[in-house]
């Protein structure tokens, strides 16, 4: 047990940053999983007396235009942060990674196709995009989920890509392809494994592009829909009542979301510092 | 089976340079044959080409011109999906163990992985090969668990070893294996490999800039200068009867570890040219001590001066061996 | 006066590892050496030994983790472990000159080889440009580059290995320096060409009657080209003196071996007890630090070795060694 201190002593050492992060992103995780130790209300049943109060002892950030306690809601949608930004990035990730793979290794033809149908997707205003697939095929989380994993693949893909082309003329892939290797073995057990950090290290950003794109569908009306206790979608409804000044409404989940945004962009920051020793906080 | 493992006919391997349209020419015209049991040495400097042969008789890179025969069969052009199964039989050790293993695969994963490749092994039978293997090789069966990361670079040369040896090869190529090793590494490992090659019988291409090493490890010696063979002699001829100018330069610029062997340096002008621009006739005239005009025009077929000593050098058509010394 | 002294030089690695718990490697473990004016000292051992530290630690070149931690290091009567960084920072490049392996890792690959010639020229000897470039012309033509004029302007990219070291010895005795550190000057290089720059060194040593140090593995340019040569192991001295006498009768068991295991004496097939780990820089034995690979070691290499004279400046640091009565001696069966 002991040991396991040091070594947590020791990586936090490695970077602050990352350590900040991790308790950011733990301290929501812990949240959205156990929400309901949390939350003193049930975030969708409407008090229809307190409409709109400021916050109070009994209901810490306010209630909403529907009389709902703010407080239960913020923390409820942890979950949707989460709940959203974990398969997004997977499939970004299942999506990015083999493309990457591909295009690095075989390089030509196919490389410079499959690059450019990539480029495309990024350049391409990511919301705009979003907005319409969504419209189109139909406001629910999973086509949400589907468009972002998809929207974000281009970011894995190249990220892969560039540590394959580095890596394809090295030495212990010519051992490999000396060896006998059939190029699938050569991609998946040989340049797979050494080609994956950047985009591990990304993965926590692009988490976090995930929480904040939704949370901006959400509140362009596009998605997720009130009562449902998401963030943007919360701030959307706040939004209209910043105005007349309850301000609460809306401000509490854009704090939680500026909050855990943050923290998986200081974690991911910070994963860099750990893997590239040379960034690291020395001794 | 033939005798014969390997035989190389003219071969010849350029790479373009950038889109200037010139080439490196790396191998030019190169005859080779290894035989059973046989270990050829190659020794040469930078530009040599000593590396790029290797690599092109094993068609991890496709010859420019030329033949190889393997095993009695032409694989010159032979498309890769044919190559892929034969590499069972013809392995490779490459001079740097740090880069030449997967840093992310267990040790014995990549021992066994040849095995994996070429034959239908089910996981015990795999495993109990590997601990043969590494026994083989001396390496503790502890390591067979850890990754390259934990082991010292004799012990991942070993490993390297283990791995060409997994598939019992007909061909084993060695380039520079222990040039990146400490002096007291080295010698375990080349008494390693004599003892593997008496044991497999296989045919070894042992390459390496170092003469000292070269001449305990091999049969015949084969000295390379901008991609052709100048000179082929067996171990016992190469101190004592070197005949080509740039032989005897190489042996001269050899550094004995006694101090009491007197240097007779033979001092060669210049350096060696670019292998972009090849000099004409006899690449080495530009800086041959006994360069004659028709060293520019000709190149030099090889001559078979006693058994198994091949020169390739205009001047020893006068009959007698003219280089001068020049003594320190 | 010697022109460097070393005395008692401990360099330790210290730092935290991952699981934060403080580490200490002891690298050099007082090595103790001298070199005058004239001199060609060749160092040398296997990786791990400690002859490039060596090198750092008497240059001022050591970066964190590293640090000295004790001895002495006096060049001409200084000692330079004392001396605040910048004046260090005269001594170095001026009086002592360091040249080192990868000449064309070393050169500026943006500025050509004659400007970077003179920048060095002006930093520490000054006076006008002009006199720069002379003196920087001069060091081309003493180094053998040929066509020093056309070739100030070259670049460091269209250098070859060897012109590129050429390249670095000019600039490591454009200022005329009284000692010259080469670490592993011609590792890398084709052998004809190692003997050349070798053959350039000796000559400048005696032309600018330099003291110089050569720090290698290869033991045959130590055997031609170093009058001196000291054997390093687990970052000590293990043996010095006069290479002939050192190479034709080693005492110390590790030079023994070594000596053994170089091509020409090595017989193969012969069943030999080579070789060994290197040495555990964190957990060091105590007493003798060669004793876990050493074949004589007994329970007395538990104590520190005597570093016993064999004869007139050849020392060996080792219990079964016998100083010189008369003659020469040979360690024990």
């Amino acid at each position: 047990m002991a040991r396991l201190g040091n070594r947590i002593r020791g990586i936090s050492r490695l970077s602050p940053t990352a350590t900040a992060g991790v308790i950011i992103i733990l301290l929501f995780g812990v949240l959205a999983l156990f929400s309901d130790m949390f939350m003193p209300h049930d975030p969708v049943s409407s008090f229809t007396d307190r409409i709109l109060q400021p916050p109070s002892a009994q209901h810490w950030f306010g209630t909403d235009g529907n009389g709902m306690d703010v407080f239960s809601r913020v923390i409820y949608g942890a979950k949707f942060g989460f709940g959203i930004a974990i398969p997004a990035v997977i499939i970004a990730v299942l999506i990015g990674v083999p493309v990457g793979l591909i295009a690095g290794y075989r390089g030509g033809l196919l490389d410079e196709v499959l690059m450019r149908i990539f480029d495309g997707l990024r350049v391409f205003p990511s919301i705009i995009l979003a907005l319409a697939v969504v419209a189109a095929t139909g406001q629910s989380l999973l086509n949400v989920v589907l468009v972002l994993g998809f929207l974000d693949s281009p970011v894995f893909a190249r990220l892969v890509r560039s540590e394959v082309l580095a890596l394809r003329s090295s030495i212990f892939v010519e051992s490999a392809i000396a060896a006998g290797n059939p190029t699938w073995r050569i991609l998946f057990l040989h340049l797979l494994p050494n080609s994956i950090q950047g985009a591990m290290a990304q993965t926590a950003v692009r988490a976090a592009w995930a929480v904040r794109i939704s949370a901006t569908l959400a509140f362009l009306g596009v998605g997720i829909q009130a009562p449902t206790p998401e963030w943007g979608a919360m701030i959307r409804q706040g939004a209209e009542f910043m105005v007349s000044g309850q301000w609460w409404v809306a401000i509490f989940p854009g704090i939680a979301l500026i909050l855990l945004v943050f923290g998986l962009n200081l974690f991911g920051d910070g994963i860099q510092d750990i893997l590239d020793p040379r960034r690291r906080v020395s001794k | 089976m033939s005798e014969l493992v390997l035989s190389t006919k003219n071969l010849s391997k350029r790479f373009p340079v950038g889109r200037s349209g010139s080439f490196v020419n790396a191998v030019n015209g190169v005859d080779l044959s290894i035989k059973r049991g046989e270990v050829l040495g190659m020794v040469g400097e930078s530009g040599s080409g000593k590396s790029t042969i290797g690599r092109t008789i094993l068609r991890l890179t496709d010859p420019s011109d030329g033949e190889i025969t393997f095993d009695g069969q032409d694989i010159t052009t032979l498309p890769t999906k044919l190559i892929r199964p034969m590499r069972k039989d013809m392995q490779m050790v490459f001079q740097d163990p740090w880069s030449a293993l997967n840093p992310r695969m267990k040790i014995g994963d990549l021992i066994a992985e040849p095995l994996r490749i070429h034959f239908n092994m089910s996981r015990s039978e795999c495993n109990d090969r590997t601990e043969v293997l590494a026994e083989r090789v001396r390496l503790s069966a502890d390591f067979l668990n850890r990754t390259p990361s934990a082991l010292s670079g004799g012990q991942l040369q070993r490993v390297c070893i283990a791995r060409a040896i997994a598939t019992n090869p007909k061909l084993i190529v060695l380039d520079e294996p222990t040039s990146s090793l400490d002096l007291s590494v080295r010698a375990g490992i080349l008494e390693l490999l004599q003892e593997l090659r008496a044991e497999t019988q296989a045919a070894f291409l042992f390459i390496s800039h170092d003469l000292g090493t070269i001449k305990l490890i091999s049969d015949r010696i084969a000295v390379l200068y901008l991609g052709r063979v100048v000179e082929e002699v067996p171990k016992d001829k190469l101190f004592s009867d070197p005949s080509h100018p740039y032989t005897q330069s190489l042996l001269s610029a050899h550094l004995p570890s006694d101090p009491n062997e007197t240097l007779q340096r033979l001092t060669l002008q210049g350096e060696i040219p670019s292998p972009i621009n090849l000099p004409t006739g006899c690449s080495f005239h530009t800086r041959c001590p006994v360069a004659i005009n028709s060293c520019q025009s000709n190149v030099p077929e090889a001559d078979e001066i006693s058994p198994g000593h091949l020169v390739s050098c205009l001047r020893l058509k006068d009959g007698q061996n003219i280089i001068r010394r020049d003594l320190k | 006066m010697n022109l460097l002294s070393v005395q008692d030089l401990q360099t330790h690695f210290i730092f935290r590892d991952i699981d934060h718990q403080l580490r200490e490697a002891k690298a050099l473990n007082k090595v103790n050496l001298t070199l005058n004016s004239g001199q060609v000292l060749g160092i040398v051992g296997e990786t791990g030994a400690g002859k490039s530290l060596t090198a750092q630690s008497i240059c001022g070149l050591l970066r964190p983790p590293a640090k000295i931690v004790g001895g002495s290091v006096t060049f001409q009567g200084r000692e330079l472990l004392t001396l605040p960084e910048d004046e260090i920072n005269t001594i170095r490049g001026a009086e002592i000159a360091m040249v080192v392996q990868n000449p064309r890792s070393s050169l500026d690959p943006l500025t050509q080889i004659g400007a970077q010639l003179v920048r060095l020229h002006q930093t520490h000897t000054g006076g006008p440009l002009a006199g720069s470039r002379k003196k920087a012309l001069d060091m081309m033509q003493a180094v053998g580059i040929p066509d020093p004029e056309g070739r100030f302007t070259a670049w460091p990219h269209e250098l070859s290995g060897g012109m590129a070291q050429r390249v670095l010895i000019a600039m490591a005795l454009i200022n005329e320096p009284k000692l010259l550190i080469a670490d592993e000057p011609t590792t890398g290089l084709d052998v004809t060409v190692q003997a050349q720059i070798l053959d350039l060194l000796n000559e400048l040593v005696a032309r600018f009657d330099m003291g110089c140090m050569i720090i290698t593995h290869d033991l045959g340019i130590v055997a031609h080209y170093c009058d001196q040569v000291a054997v390093m192991f687990a970052g000590e001295i293990v043996e010095q003196g006069p290479t002939r006498e050192v190479f034709l009768t080693p005492a110390h068991p590790y030079t023994q071996q070594l000596l053994a295991a170089t091509p020409e004496r090595l017989q193969l097939g012969v069943k030999s007890q080579l070789g060994g780990q290197p040495p555990d820089l964190f957990n060091l034995p105590t007493g003798c630090l060669s004793q876990d690979r050493c074949t004589l070691a007994t329970e007395k290499c538990g104590a520190p070795p005597p570093l016993i004279e064999i004869s007139k400046g050849h020392l060996a640091r080792c219990h079964f060694v016998k100083p010189a009565e008369k003659g020469r001696s040979k360690s024990n069966e």
